[in-house]
């Protein structure tokens, strides 16, 4: 039988369009990935004669 | 002027972490010591042969020194004198180079000690000899016909 009306009423959080927290995480992880390849290059290097 | 908070975070970190590489690069030069491999020291090269330490070219032994042994490498269109030399394990060793005619390479392959050698310029390098194998020294720099074939051999001894 068909349903004749949507019951559920699904309810979705919207954030801000201004808001800015995706940025920061995203350029924070873009951050960390080169300070740690670069200790890992930098330790390679010290560790070796 | 209005500055996001989640942007002085990232110029903050940003700055920190310029600071935090140029203090290594500053630790390392004036409080290691570190210096490029060619720093200051000269050498005629048409007299290479004559001027110590390079009329004696091997490994030499040296008293009241920060290193124990003075690795001496004359290089020359196309080969190092000595040929190959071994040097026993944990040794701190100077090795000292330079070339009689063009620029050529020096580089222990696998290993930091990788200099150019400039005619009248004394390359350096301090290091300790930390595990027993065969190295190949091979010049890294096109000097001639033979650079191919140019190479020597360390062996770390106990």
């Amino acid at each position: 039988m068909a349903q004749p009306r949507l019951e559920k009423r699904t309810s979705t959080k919207v954030e801000d369009q201004s808001s800015l927290k995706g940025t920061l995480a995203s350029v924070f992880l873009l951050g960390f990935f080169l300070i740690i390849t670069w200790v890992g290059v930098f330790l390679l290097f010290v560790n070796r004669f | 002027m209005h500055i996001h908070k989640f942007e002085k975070i990232w110029l903050i970190f940003g700055v920190a972490t310029l600071l935090v590489f140029l203090s290594v690069i500053g630790v390392s030069a004036f409080y290691l010591g570190n210096q490029p491999p060619s720093c200051l020291a000269t050498i005629n090269p048409e007299k290479v042969d004559t001027t110590a330490p390079f009329d004696k070219p091997g490994l030499n032994k040296v008293e009241g020194k920060e290193w124990d042994y003075e690795l001496v490498y004359v290089a020359s269109a196309f080969n190092y004198n000595p040929g190959e030399v071994e040097v026993p394990l944990g040794a701190k060793v100077k090795v000292l180079a330079t070339t009689k005619d063009v620029v050529h390479g020096f580089n222990v392959a696998g290993t930091n000690i990788n200099m150019m050698l400039e005619p009248g310029y004394i390359s350096e390098y301090v290091t300790t000899f930390d595990k027993v194998g065969e190295f190949l020294i091979v010049c890294n720099e096109y000097c001639g016909a033979g650079h191919h074939m140019m190479s020597s051999k360390i062996k770390v001894v106990e």
